[in-house]
């Protein structure tokens, strides 16, 4: 799989685009040229300038430095988010996938209902219960999403549940834990992985756009869609404010978007067609 | 087909009573006891215990769970949500209703941009497919699957109001009003049909009929025109209709944006200041309507497919 991921000059560069971007948010003491919360009232709104080769925003802070601070909450509560969707849906993926009978019936009733409720209105629900921060939003991603990843997970786990090896594994005494964590697990480990990738993209948009209309990251900790709220007050004076995190924004969503596209290809040539 | 709507819609019955139930659990979740808020909206100067207790009784807070949960069920059928925490001269039902109208038609107005866009879009790439219109539209699509609804608006506002100042920034009123935030809306839902309209159209050219029309001599419109539209043109009108709960709950962001006075706005507002019998409503409000017109949707299709029909019975 992974060799025709390479041949692929698309998923190169997607790939490219967020190991760039992920280092970026790593060592982001290092890249940034500034401190992202040092405010200057009287540099506000400055212009592009070897100081701040952004310029500033509306409390003279630097917009590059908030850029590169920024992609700490955008990418990796995004990828926290999608880590947590995937936990618990693969839990509840392979009980009832496994065990079938009473467990399965449970839980998959549980999704379906999970999965009729409209999502958006539901995470507003969520966040709405247990007040306003960011630390409920990745909770409410994870409450409002994990349905979905536990019905297709568990449709891998039925494909696999009466395969020989597990049966033998079974017939010679294995625990069922043993055979769940040991053999289940791998088995469909990459689906998930893909499943993961795809959504990545959806999870940053989610968490960008609650943190704009102010229910995720709170001020001052730099996210972009945070900044995108600031900038939305200047737009008159400062259009160019609110262009910089939006073209971040899109940028990574669409490498991601992408990837997932690439990697689904190479897995399933017959679905490219 | 009697019997299938009935079963339809007694299978919707379940769905809207787990509905309402994760809707009164939401209530009874909150960190504040509702005998000493309702205390509040009385305006009850001094909160004692005494007070709390007697109100307890009287609310009917001490009953157990399941009948409390009746008893609310019960108001709601009657319309009766409560009154706001926040504002208690206001009752819920009075807020929604103030706001809805502006929602319904920034929704309404987004759906037709949907229909009116998306429709013919999809149908010329999927005739001139891997032409150059083809290919410059699904990147079009791509890039807008990847930008958030807010950026798209707040581009739109500033260019098309504070650059060329064509039309207002903000607030409602007027048509012009409703144009900017009503294309935002609908720019994700277009994008997404005119994927589903292209390759829907794409499938059913390769299907028997249109080989058989081809055989027959019919002339190339009469067939894309009268049989695969027509026939594909069914399952985006079912598709489209599913998703106008989704126009109307997508409107919270834009409204924002664009300053619009309705529910979305409303619902912001009050998770801001903890008014939950808002948020409530907001969130009854909404699921019952994905319920609802998936249900007519459904039977909609039902009714219209004979093919359908076929494999159903």
């Amino acid at each position: 799989m992974i060799k025709q991921l390479m041949k692929n000059k698309m998923a190169i560069l997607s790939f490219g685009i967020i190991a760039l971007i992920s280092i970026l948010g790593i060592f982001a003491p290092v890249f940034a040229p500034n401190d992202p919360y040092e405010s200057n009232i009287i540099k506000k709104f400055a212009a592009f300038s070897y100081e701040y080769p952004l310029g500033t925003d509306h409390l003279g802070r630097c917009i590059l430095s908030r850029m590169i601070y920024g992609i700490r909450p955008t990418l990796f509560l995004s990828l926290l988010t999608m880590l947590g969707t995937i936990g618990l849906g693969a839990i509840m993926g392979l009980l009832a996938g496994y065990f079938r009978g009473i467990v399965d019936e449970i839980i998959m009733r549980i999704v379906d209902v999970m999965l009729s409720f409209p999502s958006q209105i539901m995470i507003l629900a969520v966040v709405a219960l247990l007040g306003v921060d960011i630390r409920n939003v990745i909770i409410a991603n994870i409450f409002i999403k994990w349905a979905w990843y536990a019905r297709m997970i568990r449709t891998s786990v039925l494909k696999y549940r009466d395969k020989n090896f597990i049966l033998f594994s079974r017939s010679i005494g294995s625990s069922e834990s043993f055979i769940l964590i040991k053999h289940m697990l791998p088995c469909i480990g990459s689906e998930m992985a893909i499943l993961a990738t795809l959504d990545i993209g959806w999870a940053i948009l989610n968490i960008s756009t609650l943190s704009f209309l102010g229910l995720g990251v709170q001020a001052p900790v730099s996210e972009w869609g945070a900044m995108l709220n600031e900038a939305k007050n200047v737009m008159t004076t400062n259009p160019y404010q609110m262009l910089v995190p939006g073209i971040a924004v899109v940028i990574l969503v669409a490498s991601f978007n992408l990837l997932g596209d690439c990697i689904r290809d190479a897995l399933d040539p017959k679905e490219a067609n | 087909m009697k019997n299938y709507i009935i079963k339809r819609c007694l299978i919707a019955i379940p769905l809207l009573m787990c509905i309402s139930f994760f809707c009164f659990v939401f209530i009874n979740l909150i960190p504040s006891d509702p005998a000493e808020v309702a205390l509040r909206v009385r305006q009850t100067p001094i909160i004692t215990e005494e007070a709390i207790s007697q109100i307890r009784v009287e609310l009917g807070l001490n009953d157990p769970f399941l009948i409390r949960y009746a008893r609310w069920l019960g108001d709601c059928l009657r319309f009766d949500f409560g009154v706001s925490y926040v504002n208690p001269a206001r009752t819920v039902l009075g807020e929604i209703g103030r706001c809805l109208p502006a929602t319904i038609q920034l929704a309404g107005f987004s759906l037709i941009f949907v229909i009116i866009l998306s429709l013919p879009i999809g149908f010329f790439c999927a005739i001139y497919k891997d032409s150059l219109f083809d290919r410059i539209v699904r990147s079009v699509v791509f890039m807008t699957t990847a930008m958030p609804a807010y950026w798209i608006g707040l581009l739109l506002m500033w260019l098309i109001s504070i650059k060329l100042d064509l039309l207002p920034t903000s607030g409602n009123g007027t048509i012009k009003h409703l144009i900017l935030p009503a294309f935002t809306i609908s720019l994700t839902y277009i994008s997404t049909y005119i994927r589903l309209i292209r390759n829907n159209i794409l499938d059913n050219m390769k299907e028997d009929y249109v080989l058989y029309e081809k055989a027959r001599g019919l002339k190339e419109r009469t067939i894309l025109i009268n049989h695969v539209l027509k026939n594909s043109l069914h399952t985006c009108i079912v598709a489209i209709g599913m998703s106008i709960p989704q126009l109307i709950a997508g409107t919270i962001v834009v409204e924002n944006v664009f300053a619009w006075p309705g529910v979305g706005k409303l619902c912001i507002a009050a998770i801001f200041n903890r008014d939950y019998p808002i948020i409530q409503a907001y969130v009854l409000m909404i699921g019952t309507l994905f319920v609802v017109f998936n249900l007519i949707f459904d039977i909609i299709q039902y009714i219209t497919d004979p093919r359908l029909r076929r494999d159903v019975n």
